[in-house]
């Protein structure tokens, strides 16, 4: 499969070696034909309900620690109207809903954002190190490309991931399945403070009937880690070098939303 | 007429953990004859490979990689001065250099992003984010000492103190205070991304 302007795509390719981000790491290494879809070609595709639940959760848990890290901690009520203007925040990716199906999904993601307030106990005027901060780390000594990407939250040197699930996480699976992540933002983190991070810890919120926080947490990342991550960055490198981007039939094909496309791969 | 003939001779070898070393031999001579450069350029040629070869082969300091530049809360001490790195660039060569199949891009593949460049002038931060810091100081007609004794107020460090996270923060707060939102998932001083990291 090629795209129309093999001119644009050598260029596309050439920049997704010059900088890596965990995410698309992640995706390179599930299957790299939908990588292609995603990153080379640019296909677009509609934005999910639980995607759209999820992001918004997200953006108004940003404000939440913005205003904590300001000194000016927001109260339940300021949160709520926060999380409403976010939710109606729909224009560039509009959703398809069914009928009666956003209510309840909004419903959803405030009851997240409730929980989220109780069960972290986090003190509203505990000021954390950082919130929502691009960085990036020169790997160039390492023959690699720069890594970037953002961290959600650093408390107390605590490096803090935001995730949503709808099932409750196992936690040494959680770790495992997020250590792209979770080392990435540990280079990023070193690299841009010359400090060793406290910790780690995956701060996952289940969308079940009565929703709850789960806390995983991990010591610093040891140099294993690290250097599994870099073996990784390595293949990324040598795969997009070679254009190998071949479909990876599993059980992800179920939610993937470029089944259809890659049924037509050949 | 005298000819200046310099020959250099660097060889930097991978070393376990992702590190490596590196040396090279520099000499300077005049000739008299330009027909004698091309014989004493393959003279010094392996003159100097003989003599890095020779050196080369001593080590030196290796660092416990499961400890050495892990003191939470600490600078590690090296003297490359920008904090790139956890286990940083040790003064006698030793450090965090290259994949152990050599020079960073011998592997084939396309040159990486140009490294963030540490900024001048005793600023911490990278010279990308001095210069976004300043562009919107000047763009949003910012008074610089509000934005020094912001950065003492959020940060308990001047502008120029602030690490690379802390300046990264610092220029998502000015931006969102001057009315330009910041890009979701990654900032403007980074270098451009396709698509969404």
């Amino acid at each position: 499969m090629k795209m129309t302007d093999p001119l644009n795509e050598s260029q596309v390719i050439e920049s997704l070696l010059r900088t890596i981000s965990p995410s698309r790491l992640s995706l390179f290494l599930q299957c790299r034909l939908k990588f292609w879809f995603r990153y080379v070609a640019r296909l677009p595709k509609q934005k999910s309900a639980a995607l759209h639940l999820g992001s918004t959760v997200h953006a108004v848990l940003k404000v939440w620690n913005k205003a904590r890290w300001r000194n000016t901690p927001l109260t339940l009520k300021q949160l709520h109207d926060e999380y409403a203007n976010a939710w109606m925040d729909q224009s560039i990716d509009p959703i398809p809903w069914e009928d009666g199906q956003e209510e309840t999904e909004k419903v959803t993601g405030w009851r997240l954002v409730e929980t989220y307030i109780r069960e972290s106990k986090i003190p509203p005027d505990l000021r954390p190190d950082a919130v929502e901060v691009p960085a990036e780390a020169d790997l160039a000594e390492h023959g690699l490309p720069n890594l970037i990407g953002v961290l959600d939250l650093v408390q107390g040197g605590v490096i803090i991931d935001y995730k949503t699930s709808g099932q409750t996480p196992h936690a040494e699976r959680s770790i495992h399945i997020h250590e792209i992540q979770t080392t990435s933002y540990s280079v990023l983190y070193r690299a841009s403070t010359n400090k060793r991070e406290a910790g780690i810890e995956i701060h996952t919120l289940v969308k079940l009937k009565t929703p709850k926080l789960v806390i995983t947490a991990a010591p610093p990342v040891t140099t294993q880690q690290r250097d599994r991550l870099f073996h990784l960055i390595e293949a990324y490198q040598s795969g997009i070098s070679r254009q190998d981007f071949i479909p990876s039939p599993g059980m992800h094909c179920a939610s993937c939303e470029f089944f259809n496309e890659c049924r037509a791969w050949s | 007429m005298a000819i200046i003939l310099e020959a250099n001779y660097a060889k930097k070898l991978g070393l376990p953990n992702y590190s490596s070393h590196q040396y090279s031999v520099t000499i300077r001579t005049e000739l008299t004859d330009p027909s004698q450069i091309a014989e004493e350029s393959a003279r010094l040629y392996s003159l100097l490979q003989d003599a890095v070869d020779k050196e080369i082969q001593v080590v030196g300091f290796m660092p416990d990689a499961s400890r050495y530049g892990m003191n939470n809360g600490q600078s590690n001490g090296h003297s490359n001065g920008n904090g790139n790195h956890s286990n940083g660039n040790h003064s006698n060569g030793n450090g965090n250099g290259n994949h152990s199949n050599g020079s960073g891009n011998s592997n084939g593949h396309p040159p990486a992003r140009r490294a963030p460049i540490p900024a001048s002038d005793g600023w911490n931060c990278t010279e990308g984010q001095k210069g976004f810091l300043l562009r919107i100081i000047n763009e949003a007609n910012l008074d610089k000492a509000e934005v020094e004794a912001l950065a003492r107020q959020l940060f308990g460090v001047g502008v120029k103190e602030l690490d690379k996270l802390q300046a990264s923060q610092l220029i998502e707060d000015l931006l969102e205070k001057s009315g330009k939102t910041p890009s979701p998932r990654r900032s403007p001083w980074q270098g451009r991304q396709p698509s969404r990291a």
